[in-house]
């Protein structure tokens, strides 16, 4: 089932086009947020003969420091600007809706539970298929997020201040990450089997979460159980282990992997009980 | 050739509601093996809810459908015994004829290179790269038709396979269902096109607002009409209605 869920996906424009977009999304926001940003802020760009940017932006982006080169790592979009969430997400989740919500629009899923009378094995193969389709495009995006910050030190001068053992728990985190969101995408597809309504959810989901974050903090910070939404998990988990933040990635990452697990779970129920 | 006593497929007071709506209402059939069986009944009748209860497809509500003497969902291997096409559908307009055999190949756990064999057997082999947007409504029944055989099952269960079919294919069809059956193989085959039911069927079902109300040997069954399957069938579904 793995082998045909695997060429479903390969086979159809939809998914490439996501993972295109998630590519070139991250690739754009890098680029802005690791060198066009941190250019301005130090004055290596001038815009018209006007210095005023760098006064403005002067110190916040400080390529040469940790935090930043950390920050600027992160699979999930938006550089150094944290808090905001980019293509990235969105072409994952989109993969994992798709994964799904295909079957259901061109009624695929009546073959596969034609050849899978146990439908766990459709959900089976589905998860191992998203799971390689997202690998891959994580891959994708580490491989840009690492380019553009290395583009990004050796232009400006600066000398790289994370370690490879940094980068690479940076990198496996991220693309751990990214996978559970493409999950979290094929459960939601899985349970809602509608595309329009699984991407109405998935906006909805990167839109509405960090708007709740938002608001929160103006009224008076953030409580716990915000901090254990979605897409905050997944932030969180790609945080600096030595931050000392409150929720630690490793803690984020299994609260991330319980909800996941859970979502499948629902799916994995509603596709048993469900007559096509 | 299959010998065995054990029907192909067997459904035992098959009862399915949705909502407040019974749908299908304690339907029983039997499909032997070397038999045609046609399914007949007007819209909404049932025919297509009992045949995805047959297939596990729709949980029914009571009774029990068997495959081979085994319920579909306890098949080893489904796609080796039982083969389906129920509207033409499953077919993404983006894939080529060739990549939805694959796909369904692998999901079937049948090799490749049973895809060339099936695209020959069904006419379909010189419009197999092309992407199925392009396909006629009869390419799309034949490229359904050839998933179904992928796995040289020995049952196997059609919902209105001649829609869209040209004359030629039409002809194709009922060569191939006759000689499925006569190397053993079992069909049940609903359709609206009684002339062709006529031509292939050894017997027939006939569903009306989800009951059986006749079933048998095609030609006992229309000897009062002097075999015109029209004039019974017509008949037979005017009578069921008025009972209603």
């Amino acid at each position: 089932m793995f082998r045909a869920e695997l060429l479903k996906m390969t086979t159809v424009g939809a998914t490439k086009v996501a993972a295109a977009v998630g590519v070139l999304g991250l690739l754009t926001t890098q680029l802005v947020f690791v060198w066009l940003l941190p250019a301005l802020s130090s004055g290596a760009i001038v815009i018209d003969g006007e210095p005023g940017i760098a006064a403005e932006l002067g110190g916040v982006f400080d390529r040469a420091s940790f935090e930043f080169q950390y920050s600027a790592l992160s699979l999930l979009g938006g550089g150094a600007s944290a808090g905001s969430l980019g293509f990235s997400v969105i072409a994952v989740l989109a993969i994992g809706v798709l994964a799904a919500t295909t079957d259901y629009r061109f009624g695929g899923i009546v073959g596969a539970a034609l050849a899978s009378p146990r439908r766990g094995r459709i959900l089976g193969g589905k998860i191992s298929a998203t799971v390689v389709v997202t690998a891959a495009t994580a891959v994708a995006y580490a491989i840009v997020s690492v380019g553009v910050l290395l583009a990004s030190t050796i232009a400006s001068g600066v000398d790289l201040a994370l370690g490879w053992g940094d980068v690479l728990s940076e990198m496996s985190r991220g693309i751990a990450v990214l996978i559970l969101l493409g999950l979290l995408g094929l459960a939601i597809g899985v349970l809602v089997r509608s595309q329009l309504a699984g991407f109405l959810i998935l906006i909805g989901l990167v839109v509405i979460e960090p708007i709740m974050h938002a608001v929160l903090q103006i009224v008076g910070g953030a409580p716990i159980w915000a901090q254990f939404l979605p897409l905050a998990l997944a932030q969180a988990s790609l945080a600096d282990p030595g931050s000392g933040a409150v929720l630690s990635p490793v803690i984020a990452l299994v609260a991330f992997v319980a909800i996941v697990g859970a979502a499948l779970t629902a799916a994995w129920v509603a596709l048993r009980r469900r007559d096509f | 050739m299959n010998t065995s006593p054990t029907p192909a497929i067997a459904a035992v007071g098959l009862r399915k509601s949705y909502q407040d709506v019974v749908a299908v209402h304690d339907v029983s059939l039997a499909v032997p093996h070397g038999r045609v069986v046609g399914l007949l009944g007007p819209n909404g009748a049932g025919k297509t809810t009992t045949m995805r209860m047959l297939l596990g497809l729709a949980r029914a509500d009571a009774g029990e459908a068997l495959i081979d003497g085994v319920p579909f969902r306890d098949l080893d291997h489904p796609a080796r015994t039982i083969g389906a096409v129920l509207d033409a559908g499953g077919l993404h307009p983006a894939r080529t004829g060739r990549q939805h055999l694959r796909i369904a190949a692998a999901m079937a756990g049948v090799e490749d290179g049973q895809v060339d064999r099936v695209l020959a057997e069904t006419g379909m082999a010189p419009a197999a790269d092309r992407p199925i947007r392009g396909y006629s409504l009869g390419m799309r029944q034949r490229l359904a038709l050839a998933a179904a055989l992928l796995g040289e099952p020995s049952i196997l269960v059609l919902d209105e396979p001649a829609n869209g079919l040209d004359p030629t294919g039409i002809r194709w069809l009922r060569d191939r269902l006759r000689a499925f059956a006569a190397d053993g193989g079992a069909v049940l085959v609903s359709s609206h096109l009684l002339a062709e039911i006529a031509h292939v069927a050894d017997d027939a079902i006939v569903i009306a607002h989800g009951r059986v109300v006749a079933s048998g040997d095609l030609a006992s069954l229309t000897a009062a009409y002097g075999g015109d399957l029209e004039s019974f069938y017509l008949d037979l579904t005017a009578t069921a209605m008025e009972v209603r």
